[in-house]
């Protein structure tokens, strides 16, 4: 069913559409809205999404779900350790006919691109992965072809079974907007999955929603929210206390300041509102910085997760209307 | 190096303090020399690390060097070196000092043996210092010296010393103290000190002693300051005056707001005695009463009457045999010999005026006093009366009526000083001068006709309640009231007297008291002023205007030439003798008039001392608590007012910024309707911060005003209005920080209230007393408003006078 929406970069359509869409992945993961919305957020900022798991909780359904209720060329890339970067990418091949060299597009041509268990290919598809989607282009035989726009990609990667997978290094983990961990769902959430999933999968009933323009009106809106001087300046606090933090070996980059307010925008704009507030900033530390982090030896030593430190910075770096009292 | 200048700068602060003593600044100038004599020879001494037992005399040697060139130059060899002649020349000039010391009142003149005497003063003064603070390393001891010098002008003088020249002073003694200790803290090397980092420094290195200085100097500074200001503050510190003299200076307390002259005060102080309690008791050769006067007031400035500071002769002593005749007394008049012996009570303190029956004669006391000339009044600047016993020959003027009817005008010099009256004098009082004097030709007959208008004819009665602190309180009393005590009457009959050009003065001390087995006896409530009128030929003459007997000043009289029969022309003297004291007049009654029905004493006591002594403690405790209460009651005043001011900038109802049907310049309404609103919000959630505040509902840094809101309404258990209005306050200050526009809000007057009553609903009976009578908000701006003081202090610190530090060390 074709949607025909009026496209508009205006707030309240952008609140309805992200609404649609948000039900539509809601029909299929059920009870982990705050997933869902977070998805929505890293989508329309415009980010790529890390979702890091146990296997079976629904990572991989989730980015279905949202590859298919947008109306867009969605591919899936099974990540195997003898994948190729041209598996990805795509490969120029001599066409007999033509005599020449045709570029064949890899699965990275799509304006949705699930990667699923990232982990388990070479580091060397991996990277190619990651300098498409910091790039937003393919550069192959010294060609370069642009990617369509929205592109995201939706990496799953499996932290157990360890044996044969590359975990992501620091410096690729950065290039994910946010990551984000499913958990296992509520009993009641889990039965009700029993009761719909038993018979048929509803991923196959999903509809569309919503269109590639209308996403591409979405983002434009989001780029429109307006961030204060005072919150640009208590993201860079947050940021600040990261690196300076005796906990954290590595603090956060600069590129995360620049995600993380852009995450905020679009934070505020599925809120409804055109113009980010400190809670937008202190929901998205979490998922948009931990991933970043390393622990210092001590706070290994104590187990403090990056994602225990954050939650203290949080708590102690003042907003900015404290500070202006 | 730093250490004996500024031992050097301290001696030098200190002896500005001795500039009131002298006239003229010759005295300065020399010892300013000295001082940089003594200072370079300790500078030297330091640089060159000469034992520190070489030093005194060194220096001294160098003083002496000093003053023979600035004294002595003339008989000195090449104008420094030392000769006999020298030595004598500046023996000579010592004891030239010392004796005009003696001869001299204060402020003396800048004469060459007194420059020499102070001189060589604030020299050792110098040498002590210098050898206290850099010898011996005791920079606090070396303020015993600087003490003595500080000292000097304290004791010589009557007025206070000037406020700056205790800051100097302490400023002086404080350089030298924190010269001190930066000598040591830099021998110590690195300090640790842990202090809050003003906001606009950057951290000094750990290294840097400055640290220690700078709370050094807070302390100091703090100290300078308190030590200036608190003084002024408390109320019973203030110098109260016994007499609220002047006009109608007010009740009978004596607590006016009229400045007083000095010996007016002291009187206060001098007689701090226990009500009822006796001043002095004194025996006359004839047995009758005598009126003692202490200060006589000459200048009369339109509110009050002060005095004109005596100059009391070496050569007037009263030891020196006779005082100068009574001024204006011709030889003409007859005279009564009478022989007064007055023995002042012990308790009476620092009495500096002696009282005496007027015009004293000889005096035969011992100590160094000497009399006015002009006045006759009797002082010393180094004895008191207390516990003296004294004898006084006085030829009291006895003139007939017909003689002063008859008595020529006043000499110009007692006219230029006893007639000024301000110009702004009500021209109604100088008609009822003239009015009241009408009948009378000569000046006599209208002195008579004047004291006769308030004693008698005026309608005016005696009382120590009386209202009126102002410069109209002359005419409140003359023209309206009609009421009051000695003060106002002795006052108002000089004043119309001058009006009549009739010299006047006005003369404070005691009546004749009463007599108690053959002895007068005058105490506190017998303190009493009365005019004095000047006549040719019989000198100065006392009047009694003032209501005497029990409906007025006890022990009053009135002396015989003043009686109207006089008038009728009875020529000669009136036989009427002086009344004594009514009350206290029996001799049998012995010991019962020392008991004096207290209320008695109310109505006869004429001077507002009683009063004065019943209320002191308690009432001054009272003041005191009074005064404390309200310093408590300052947090709550000023959270009161800052939340009256917030009220009306959040009631104001912010104007929706709506399109302007006329064409004004587009946004100005917007603008203006956004600067309200911002104002608005700021106010209501700086109302509701402060609102925690004092309800001790903490708040964390991190929490944004939607979470706040969020976590009162949960944590609180608001119902669902309190809730609605928290979050809507918390929505208009989110939009107003970070929103592109603040957007209209209605009145927030109802929100903040409602969110008020929330969370003093759950806050307990203590806490909500306590946040309106000790607001811990206000506290913390109060405490702020402390650290931005401070910040200031430290800014005064970082002012360097001193040269960049050399590393050479």
């Amino acid at each position: 069913m074709a949607v025909t929406h009026d496209v508009s970069p205006r707030l309240d359509d952008l609140v309805a559409t992200a609404h649609r869409i948000r039900e539509a992945i809601e029909s299929v993961i059920e009870g982990k809205s705050d997933v869902i919305r977070l998805t929505l957020t890293v989508l329309l900022a415009e980010g790529h999404l890390l979702i890091e798991d146990v296997p079976g909780v629904g990572k991989t359904m989730l980015a279905k779900a949202l590859a298919r209720s947008i109306d867009c060329p969605v591919r899936r890339v099974q990540f195997t350790p003898d994948l190729l970067p041209s598996d990805i990418t795509g490969v120029s091949a001599y066409n007999q006919q033509t005599r020449e060299f045709e570029f064949k597009p890899g699965p990275v041509f799509a304006n949705i691109v699930v990667g699923d268990e990232i982990n388990r290919a070479s580091p060397k598809t991996q990277s190619a992965l990651l300098e498409c989607m910091e790039e937003h282009q393919v550069t192959v035989d010294g060609t370069t072809y642009a990617l369509d726009a929205p592109f995201m990609v939706i990496a799953t990667q499996n932290p157990i079974e360890m044996e044969g997978t590359y975990p992501l290094p620091e410096a690729q983990r950065d290039r994910f907007t946010a990551r984000i961990a499913m958990g296992y769902p509520e009993p009641a959430a889990e039965l009700e999955m029993l009761d719909v999933h038993g018979a048929t999968s509803p991923i196959d009933k999903l509809e569309p929603v919503a269109t590639t323009a209308e996403v591409r009106a979405l983002i434009e809106a989001v780029r429109a929210v307006y961030v204060s001087q005072p919150i640009k300046k208590y993201a860079i606090d947050l940021v600040t206390a990261t690196r300076h933090s005796p906990d954290l070996r590595l603090g956060a980059s600069p590129r995360s300041t620049l995600q993380l307010v852009r995450a905020a925008r679009a934070h505020a704009a599925l809120a409804g509102r055109d113009y980010v507030i400190p809670d937008d900033l202190q929901e998205l530390c979490l998922p948009v910085l931990a991933h970043r982090l390393l622990p210092s030896v001590e706070a290994q030593g104590q187990r403090r997760l990056p994602e225990q430190v954050i939650a203290d910075l949080v708590r102690r770096v003042p907003v900015p209307e404290a500070q202006a009292r | 190096m730093r250490l004996p200048v500024m031992s050097g700068v301290a001696t030098g602060a200190v002896a500005i303090a001795l500039h009131s003593l002298f006239q003229g600044g010759a005295w300065f100038w020399t010892s300013l020399g000295i001082i940089l004599v003594v200072t370079g020879i300790g500078v030297l001494a330091t640089r060159y690390t000469l034992p520190y037992w070489l030093v005194p005399p060194a220096q001294l040697t160098a003083v002496w060097i000093y003053l023979t060139a600035v004294f002595a130059g003339s008989q000195a060899w090449a104008l420094v070196v030392p000769t006999k002649d020298s030595v004598l020349r500046l023996a000579e000039l010592a004891a030239d000092g010392f004796t005009d010391i003696q001869r001299f009142a204060v402020p003396v003149p800048s004469t060459s043996g007194i420059t020499l005497l102070t001189c060589s003063g604030v020299g050792l003064v110098a040498i002590c210092v210098d050898f206290l603070a850099v010898r011996l390393r005791r920079a606090a001891l070396a303020g015993l010296p600087l003490l003595s010098l500080f000292v000097v002008p304290a004791s010589f003088l009557d007025d206070p010393l000037g406020w700056w020249v205790v800051v100097l002073g302490a400023l002086g003694f404080l350089g030298l103290l924190v010269a001190d200790g930066r000598e040591r803290v830099g021998h110590w090397g690195r300090t640790v000190l842990v202090r809050r980092a003003p906001s606009f420094v950057a951290p000094r290195p750990a290294d840097d002693p400055s640290a220690l200085r700078l709370s050094g100097k807070r302390v100091g500074f703090t100290a300078i300051a308190l030590a200036i200001l608190l003084p002024a503050l408390l109320p019973t510190l203030e110098p109260d005056p016994l007499f609220g003299f002047g006009v109608g200076s007010g009740k009978g307390g004596g607590g006016s707001a009229i400045s007083f002259p000095n010996p007016v005060a002291n009187l206060r102080r001098e007689l701090e005695l226990p009500a009822n309690s006796t001043v002095l008791t004194y025996l006359t050769s004839d047995n009758s009463p005598r009126y003692l006067r202490l200060y006589s007031l000459d200048v009369f400035d339109g509110e009050q009457w002060t005095m004109t500071k005596p100059v009391g002769r070496a050569e007037d002593r009263t030891s020196a045999g006779p005082l100068p005749s009574a001024p204006g007394q011709g030889p003409g008049v007859p005279t009564a010999q009478v022989t007064t012996r007055i023995t002042v009570s012990e308790e009476v303190r620092d009495l500096s005026f002696l009282p005496l029956p007027y015009p004293p004669g000889t005096i035969r006391i011992d100590g160094d006093w000497r009399p006015d000339r002009e006045t006759l009044m009797v002082f010393s600047h180094s004895d008191t009366a207390g516990g003296a016993s004294y004898e006084v020959v006085s030829a009291e003027p006895r003139p007939t009526a017909a003689m002063l009817k008859a008595a020529g005008p006043a000499p110009e010099a007692v006219r230029e000083r006893y007639l000024p009256l301000p110009d702004g004098l009500p021209s109604e009082i100088r008609r009822l001068a003239e009015e009241v004097t009408g009948e009378g030709t000569t000046p006599y007959e209208k002195a008579i006709l004047l004291q006769e208008f308030f004693t008698t004819k005026g309608g005016f009665t005696y009382s120590l309640a009386t209202q009126g602190h102002d410069g109209s309180a002359l005419a409140d009393f003359l023209l309206r009231s009609r009421s009051g005590y000695c003060e106002q009457f002795a006052a108002s009959m000089a004043v119309l007297a001058r009006v009549l050009g009739i010299p006047s003065r006005v003369a404070i001390g005691y009546t004749g008291g009463g007599s108690v087995s053959g002895r007068w006896n005058v105490r506190t409530h017998d303190s009493h002023a009365w005019p004095e009128l000047y006549f040719e030929g019989a000198g100065w003459l006392r009047f009694e205007p003032t209501p005497s007997g029990p409906v007025g000043q006890a022990s009053g009289s009135r002396p015989p030439y003043t009686y109207p029969e006089v008038l009728t022309d009875r020529g000669d003297e009136p036989s009427a003798a002086p009344s004594a004291g009514s009350t206290g007049a029996d001799p049998s009654s012995g010991p019962s008039a020392a008991r004096r029905n207290p209320a008695l004493d109310r109505d006869f006591g004429g001077v507002p001392l009683a009063a004065d002594e019943g209320v002191p403690t308690a009432a001054k405790a009272g003041i005191g608590a009074a005064f404390a209460l309200l310093g408590l009651l300052i947090p709550a005043l000023l959270g009161c007012v800052t939340r009256q001011r917030r009220r009306r900038v959040y009631a104001r109802q912010a104007v929706p910024p709506l399109t302007p049907s006329v064409p004004e310049p587009a946004g100005v309404t917007a603008v203006r309707a956004e600067h309200g609103t911002a104002a608005a919000v700021s106010a209501a959630w700086a109302d509701l911060d402060d609102a925690l505040c004092d309800y001790g509902m903490a708040r964390e840094p991190s929490e944004s005003p939607r979470a706040l809101a969020r976590r009162l309404a949960r944590q609180y258990g608001f119902d669902a209005e309190a809730a609605a209005a928290v979050t809507r306050i918390a929505a208009a200050v989110e939009r107003l920080l970070f929103a592109r526009t603040p957007g209209a809000t209605g009145p927030m007057s109802e929100d903040v209230r409602r969110v008020r009553r929330a969370l003093a609903a759950t806050a307990s009976r203590g806490r909500r007393i306590r946040a309106v009578l000790l607001p811990p908000s206000t506290l913390l701006r109060i405490r702020a408003a402390g650290a931005r003081m401070l910040d200031g202090f430290d800014r005064l610190g970082n002012i360097r006078l001193r040269l960049p530090a050399r590393r050479d060390a």
